[in-house]
């Protein structure tokens, strides 16, 4: 009688009983990473929220093997583990590194950069909620400009574009870097199918809101996560080789307003701001859609 | 190389954690708390008979026609009559309208129907227990045939007194073929027949058999007469040959296969009644047909697709415009109209027309027929009932003036003039009348409340796509063709109608709750088909009531359920 609109696997690699907080994305966003993954995949897990979402020791909400790791080191741990598998002749496991955007904007980005360069048969995931959520609420590379955290509040908000984590992996020409979106489950998976099936380094950076530290409702959580693709903030795509840019969804252009004002952290901001974030997304937007143009056209000179 | 899982003085190389955490019961967090509801939607409302329309929509998208039919007949034994002839209230109210175009409720309706035309009414809806008390009804039209279908589902013993030789009134008399083919009229009512409604075609209350007679052997009576009387126009010059109701004039086709029709026919109203008698008149070999309505457009009260065919086969209209006399030598040869002007709203909304002084002038017509409204021929009553507007005034419970005697449809004060209202007054009199019969009182629910509304539905999971279109067959030459115009839609454009519906307030199992929960809270029991939220452990974010699309769930504070 199901009369499905979203089509997912049913496995189901995350038990009951987590610590994240209501409405939380990385939660959302670990159960589809999962359900493509399947059971053979380990994970390592650096200093971040799902440190503490996972469960304390001697318990683990996820039905796979789990690292943790400190807070630099998800990338190179999760290379010596595919390494360690490899020797023990395992070669059919994933390792995936799952990474708050602290662990991989900032802390953990010479150990990314370095497992990128080597091409490490790895999958580096980054549920990025914009902020060190699980410390309380501080600034990171991946906060959006004009964003409240308490290191950055309202009198003088982050005025610092956000770190463009796509581009600097692209610059380092990895097989396969994608973006995602909990609110688009058929796309989110089949991108992570994709990496699996490819050897090398892949780079998948997943938005995941947070109610706490975005000042939004629980509810308005998947809401949040089609809002932030269909205003073209975060827009769906691939890079694969630093080169072939492909975008998976073609945003609505939706106004950005829409996004910004289901967020308590954006309330500070003036109808100016929001323009110059709407010119600002649209002109980003327009230099992705050429950015495909030229390397459709590279890959027919190259056919 | 040592593994990390071998033990040395009893402890590994590293922590290990090899419980889960279910022993974390989460749910103690929750201060509010999602559930299923569903909810009534629009289209159920704006339906006179409440038909459970995303219900059978439903069945439609598995291809169970079947099911999709017998869901609808607790509510409407006629869904083949209202699937062709309703006005279908339902599609005016329906949501998707706010957002793209409105689903073709009435069409899907027809769909349905035609699937089952080789089934009959399952004996399943009827009560096993059977009742003494026998219930006559007067008249066999819809509203008849409504009441008689759900009594006897009731299981009462059930006769209809037809004046007609045939079962059916308004349906048989009054609707041409070419809108409802009589092989479907009577599948309809031979399906109703099998279920043990005694019809008695023939017999006229008042004139073969007193009022008396019936009050006297049947432990309750219903009056389903209709309204067959014309009101005329009480202008001069209607005594002339050639001017006569529409109705009589479709009456007499429809029951004799021939009227006398004028070479230059002038039709006088804006119902259905009017557009029938102007699109028969076509097929019974008039040379030129127009109605002369004295409002505009916009006010008519006739199915706006029923205008437009009309308009299609060539009936030309004269709007604004009003007959004060006739004109003719012995027979008509001209009609006198005055111009109208619309003015302030009337009762019903509508803009009154007022005449334009001097406007007056003529056009030539050979026959006029007038369909501007017709009351219930109540004479066999003997003045015993009170009135209202000319027609028998009822109580809350569907009751007249006297006690055990209780009315329906057109010949009652309440919502006339549709099939689908009939229908709906013939179910609620059934209703009133067992209760009547059981425990000498009647107790009917009052209106249904208003239906989910648009805002509430999650538009971010529809994307828009185009109404069907309804297949026609318009034959080049109309005369002596009476065959059906309106062919119904296709399997494939039902199937995409049923998916674009919205299902307001009605789960359809899409499973998004049950994806999106961030708590893995939420599962399909796979025996009884039902989402089951596990308490233990749902954090109460609500992440599931917001991705429903339909809004058939509810967010209640925690609280009220804990007292």
């Amino acid at each position: 009688m199901s009369q499905q609109l979203i089509d997912i696997p049913e496995v189901e690699l995350m038990g009951k009983g987590h610590v994240a907080c209501p409405g939380c994305g990385s939660t959302v966003a670990m159960r589809f990473v999962l359900k493509a993954l399947g059971e053979e995949t380990m994970a390592v897990i650096p200093a971040c929220c799902w440190t503490i979402v996972d469960g304390p020791t001697p318990s683990s909400v996820l039905k796979i093997p789990v690292m943790h790791t400190a807070f630099e080191t998800a990338a190179s741990a999760a290379s010596g583990l595919k390494h360690g598998l490899d020797a023990r002749g395992e070669k059919n496991t994933t390792v995936m590194a799952w990474a708050g955007d602290g662990g991989t904007f900032d802390i953990g980005f010479q150990a990314i950069s370095g497992a990128a360069e080597r091409n490490e048969d790895i999958i580096y995931f980054t549920y990025d909620n914009e902020a060190y959520m699980n410390t309380g609420v501080q600034r990171s590379s991946a906060t959006p400009e004009g964003a409240w955290t308490t290191t950055t509040p309202t009198k003088t908000p982050k005025n610092k574009p956000k770190k463009d984590i796509v581009e600097a992996l692209a610059a380092h020409h990895i097989p396969y870097i994608a973006t995602a979106s909990i609110a688009f489950p058929e796309d989110l998976i089949a991108k992570v199918k994709k990496a699996k099936e490819i050897r090398g380094m892949k780079f998948i950076h997943i938005i995941s809101p947070c109610p706490p530290g975005w000042k939004s409702l629980p509810n308005d959580s998947i809401r949040l996560a089609r809002l932030a693709v269909e205003t073209k903030i975060f827009p769906l795509y691939e890079v694969e080789d630093g080169w072939k840019y492909h975008i998976t969804h073609e945003s609505k252009g939706t106004p950005v307003k829409e996004y910004l004002k289901a967020q308590g952290r954006f309330n500070h901001l003036t109808d100016a701001d929001i323009e110059n974030i709407q010119k600002t997304m649209d002109r980003k937007w327009k230099m992705l859609k050429m950015k495909e143009k030229l390397s459709l056209e590279e890959m027919e000179v190259l056919d | 190389m040592s593994d990390i899982m071998d033990l040395k003085n009893d402890q590994t190389l590293m922590a290990i954690s090899t419980g889960d955490m279910s022993w974390n019961k989460t749910g103690s967090w929750r201060y509010m708390r999602p559930l299923y509801e569903n909810k009534i939607p629009p289209c159920t409302v704006g339906c006179p008979a409440h038909e459970k329309i995303p219900q059978y929509f439903a069945l439609v998208k598995e291809k169970k026609y079947k099911e999709a039919w017998e869901t609808i007949l607790p509510d409407n034994p006629m869904p083949g009559v209202t699937g062709r002839v309703c006005y279908h209230p339902c599609e005016n109210v329906c949501n998707r309208g706010e957002y793209d175009e409105t689903i073709a409720i009435h069409n899907m309706e027809r769909f349905v129907a035609d699937q089952n035309l080789d089934n009959h009414i399952p004996e399943y809806l009827v009560s096993k227990e059977k009742r003494e008390e026998k219930v006559a009804i007067i008249g066999s039209g819809p509203a008849g045939l409504s009441a008689a279908y759900q009594l006897v589902r009731q299981g009462f013993k059930v006769t209809v007194f037809e004046s007609a030789n045939e079962a059916g009134g308004m349906l048989r008399i009054g609707i041409p073929s070419y809108r409802l083919p009589r092989e479907i009229l009577d599948k309809e009512i031979d399906d109703i027949k099998r279920l043990g409604v005694e019809i008695r075609a023939g017999i006229t209350i008042g004139k073969d058999l007193p009022l008396s007679n019936l009050q006297k052997n049947f432990d309750a009576v219903l009056i389903a007469v209709g309204a067959y009387k014309s009101w005329g126009m009480q202008i001069p010059g209607e005594e002339l040959k050639g001017i006569r109701s529409g109705l009589d004039y479709l009456k007499q086709y429809n029951l004799q296969e021939q009227a006398t029709t004028g070479k230059n026919v002038v039709v006088v109203g804006g119902g259905n009644t009017a557009i029938d008698t102007a699109r028969s008149a076509l097929r019974m070999g008039a040379e030129k047909v127009t109605i002369v309505y004295r409002r505009s457009r916009a006010e008519m009260p006739a199915v706006p697709e029923e205008i437009e065919d009309a308009k299609k086969e060539g009936v030309q209209f004269v709007f604004l415009a009003n007959p004060i006399a006739f004109h003719g030598n012995g027979s008509v040869q001209e009609v006198e109209l005055i111009k109208m002007e619309l003015g302030e709203p009337d009762k019903s909304g509508r803009r009154r027309p007022n005449p334009v002084k001097g406007s007056e002038y003529r056009i030539e017509a050979d026959q006029v027929l007038l369909a501007i409204g017709e009351v219930p021929d109540l004479e066999f009553t003997e003045g015993q009932f009170k009135l209202l507007h000319d027609r028998l005034n009822l109580d809350n419970g569907q009751m007249t003036s006297q006690k055990g005697i209780f009315a329906c449809g057109d010949a009652a004060n309440g919502p006339i003039g549709t099939v689908v209202d009939a229908i709906a007054t013939g179910h609620r009199a059934a209703t009133a009348i067992g209760q009547y019969l059981r425990n000498g009182k009647v107790a009917l629910n009052g209106k249904m409340e208003s239906g989910v509304p648009f805002d509430t539905i999650n538009l971010d999971y529809f994307v828009n796509e185009p109404r069907p279109k309804e297949q026609q067959h318009h034959p080049e030459t109309l005369k002596e063709n009476f065959e059906e115009v309106n062919l119904g839609i296709t399997i494939e454009d039902a199937l995409n109608e049923a998916n674009r519906c919205f299902s307001c307030g009605t789960c359809t199992y899409c499973d998004n709750c049950l994806i999106f929960c961030p708590d893995v809270a939420i599962h399909l029991d796979p025996v009884k088909h039902e989402y089951i939220i596990d308490y233990d452990y749902c954090k109460g974010c609500g992440v599931c009531v917001h991705e429903c699309p339909r809004n058939a769930m509810a967010f209640e504070e925690e609280l009220k359920w804990n007292k």
